[in-house]
């Protein structure tokens, strides 16, 4: 795959729908892709997509990525054809009003919304201090009266940011979308898949394209208690800090240094071996890599490395900024290396240097 | 008991980082137990094997410590830190602290921070280092330091030092070990001295799931309600060992409750009823792996829990020690 296609795999997989709950359109888009690429992929109970590389005798590896995007789900619909919704996944408020929106329709086909609230005319002084609540927000999809709207969403119905994939800033090395957390992991992961096809690993690699990261981890949950593996590699974003008024010392990690090994987050505490490895690798080939230097979120490995008898676990996040919004901003070398940074994790697995760090 | 709390106590194990604990409790343990490993998650398990025929008993303690990582290097070489497990600032503000690799330094607020507004950003590591350069060839982003370690006799059997949430448990271990290191058991005994409890009770879930335990007890500190001031609690230093009715993370089985008292008043053994209104401990994991073990905890009493600084009474955690012993024989 060239770094061309690799933008575009990214975009396509970016601008795919797929709140948390609702994310078979991108499991069926990866499965395409996947059957393109000669694998053949299987959906769990759940609706986990997962491939299977079997090596019998050999450390079974699980590699995962979330499917799923923050979003919304409909929660009412008001008389006068308004949609009143919950946020699924972690959204501040403060980004909502105004935004645009891609709503799920009953046959499964899609409307346009916009997020919208009370306009600043209308506005109390005291309205105008305080964050709109989500509950005073609603999706407005231009229905006259809740038949209207009934006719073509529903309760349940799930919706999304809809924005743009844009690449910009200098040289063009920035890439702006929604959904890159983790649309960004799938695609690291399907590009490692292309490039280790035909050759023989001896690892026993299961590739595992999570549901409901966002609400809980569930989706890696049921993954890793079927698969038993001994080691996670979790492919993510992170959100970062690398603004102006932030305090160098609580910047979680910079864009364009690199995919950011995580030590510990909220969730778990990496294996150090498996850290030390994966950061011994990078310097000795070359590739960017940096620390997730400030402890905050967490990611699948939460669930992964406690399941079962215990997982050693490693995570590799892209430094993402404005993450949760219609924009996050990642860079496009940090997308780039991190696909290079996992095969080579794969291809150089050591066991004996992650067990007796 | 003091020389052995004192021993397992210098070893170095903040949770995640704890193969310096597991070593040193492995040497003092191997001696009385049939086998010893660490599984993946570093949990370090010492079997002593039964005929083959009885159930598998798991008793277990927590060998890491709460403790502090460091996420970044100040340009005029102060630490910036993160807790690891529920570190109070306002007990550990001017402690001493040290590195696994055996850097010191002092845990210090940033100037002008009023005690009401402490928190993790608002602290730093002092290792006295003139610079960013000189501190970065002592320490590096990830290392974790832990309070300094020392253990001193206070009035009577009573002790205070660091850390003993939940050294007290894997010194009790030990004594069980010991004690029954001679004895015809027909049960399988488990002694499992778990990682990462300070940070979700994440190892003893991965260790029971892995032994499947029947029978399940943990080993912690509780606190107390024997201070001016404290919250009412019936649980006091020196009153015994405390037998946990509950706590917020699990409900102990009833049954192996009354069993346990029934034993310390056939035995004469001290005891007390543990209610513990906050806080979990490793009793729950272990209760619900797999399909479930019936499981109970032994507590031993324990002031200013957290701070670099607990106290806690020494014949409490004999009554942990003497109740098992006599608990383990009575059902064999």
């Amino acid at each position: 795959m060239t770094n061309c296609e690799r933008i575009e795999l990214l975009r396509e997989l970016c601008l795919a729908f797929g709140p948390t709950g609702c994310e078979h359109r991108v499991a069926s888009l990866i499965k395409d892709k996947l059957e393109a690429l000669g694998y053949e992929s299987y959906l769990d109970r759940v609706g986990n997509l997962i491939v299977h590389i079997p090596c019998e005798n050999a450390p079974r590896v699980m590699i995962s990525a979330h499917t799923d995007e923050v979003g919304f789900i409909i929660s009412e619909i008001t008389e006068s054809g308004y949609l009143k919704f919950r946020v699924l996944g972690g959204i501040d408020p403060r980004v909502l009003c105004g935004k645009h929106v891609t709503v799920e329709t009953k046959s499964g086909d899609f409307v346009a919304g916009v997020i919208a609230s009370k306009a600043i005319h209308h506005q109390t002084a005291e309205e105008r201090k305080a964050v709109t609540p989500i509950k005073s927000m609603y999706i407005d999809i231009g229905a006259n009266k809740k038949e209207d709207a009934e006719s073509v969403v529903e309760l349940g119905g799930c919706a999304t940011f809809d924005s743009k994939f844009v690449q910009f800033g200098h040289e063009n090395a920035f890439i702006k979308s929604k959904a890159i957390d983790d649309r960004l992991g799938c695609a690291e992961m399907i590009y490692v898949l292309e490039k280790i096809k035909g050759q023989s690993i001896p690892l026993d690699l299961w590739f595992c394209f999570t549901v409901r990261e966002e609400i809980g981890l569930s989706g890696a949950q049921t993954a890793a208690q079927s698969i038993r593996p001994d080691y996670s590699i979790v492919i993510e974003s992170t959100a970062v800090a690398d603004l102006p008024d932030v305090p160098e010392n609580s910047r979680v990690a910079k864009l364009g240094e690199g995919g950011a090994i995580s030590l510990r987050d909220r969730s778990t505490i990496y294996d150090r071996g498996f850290v030390r490895m994966a950061l011994a690798l990078a310097e000795s080939k070359g590739i960017p890599a940096q620390l997730k230097r400030y402890v905050s979120g967490g990611n699948d490995a939460g669930h992964i490395h406690k399941s079962g008898s215990g997982v050693r676990a490693l995570a590799i996040s892209a430094p993402s900024r404005y993450i949760h919004s219609p924009a996050c901003v990642v860079s496009k070398n940090d997308y780039l290396s991190m696909g290079e940074l996992l095969y080579t994790i794969i291809t150089n697995f050591n066991e004996e240097e992650i067990k007796n760090a | 008991m003091l020389e052995l709390l004192r021993k397992v106590s210098s070893a170095h194990g903040v949770s995640g980082f704890e193969k310096k604990a597991a070593e040193t409790i492995r040497g003092l343990i191997a001696d009385y137990t049939d086998e010893q490993y660490t599984d993946t998650l570093g949990n370090l398990i010492a079997v002593k094997r039964g005929n083959g025929q009885g159930r598998k008993v798991m008793l277990c303690a927590h060998m890491d410590e709460i403790g502090f990582m460091v996420t970044f290097i100040e340009e005029k070489g102060q630490l910036c830190i993160a807790p690891v497990g529920g570190i109070s600032f306002a007990a550990s503000s001017y402690d001493r602290v040290m590195s696994e690799k055996g850097v010191r330094g002092l845990i210090v607020p940033r100037g002008g921070v009023k005690p009401a507004d402490y928190s993790a950003d608002k602290f730093y590591i002092d290792i006295g280092a003139k610079n960013r350069k000189e501190a970065e060839k002592k320490v590096k982003i990830g290392d974790v330091f832990r309070f300094e370690a020392d253990v001193v006799r206070l009035c009577g059997k009573r002790v205070c030092g660091h850390p003993l949430d939940d050294r007290i448990g894997c010194a009790i271990l030990i004594e069980i070990a010991k004690a029954l290191a001679n004895e015809k058991i027909n049960d399988d005994i488990y002694y499992v001295f778990s990682v990462q409890e300070e940070v979700g009770l994440r190892g003893s879930k991965t260790a029971a799931y892995a032994i499947a335990p029947e029978l399940s007890l943990a080993y912690d500190v509780t606190a107390t309600g024997d201070v001016p001031g404290d919250t009412p609690m019936a649980c006091s230093l020196g009153d015994g060992a405390a037998i946990k009715i509950k706590d917020n993370s699990v409900i102990c089985d009833p049954t192996l409750v009354e069993e346990l008292v029934d034993i310390a008043k056939k035995e004469k053994i001290k005891y007390q009823l543990e209610i513990l209104t906050y806080g979990g401990t490793d009793t729950a994991s272990m209760q619900m792996a797999r399909a479930g073990s019936r499981a109970c905890a032994l507590s031993v009493p324990s002031r200013y829990i957290h701070s670099g600084n607990e106290m806690l009474d020494l014949d409490d955690a004999i009554a942990c020690v003497d109740l098992t012993v006599a608990y383990i024989k009575s059902i064999n």
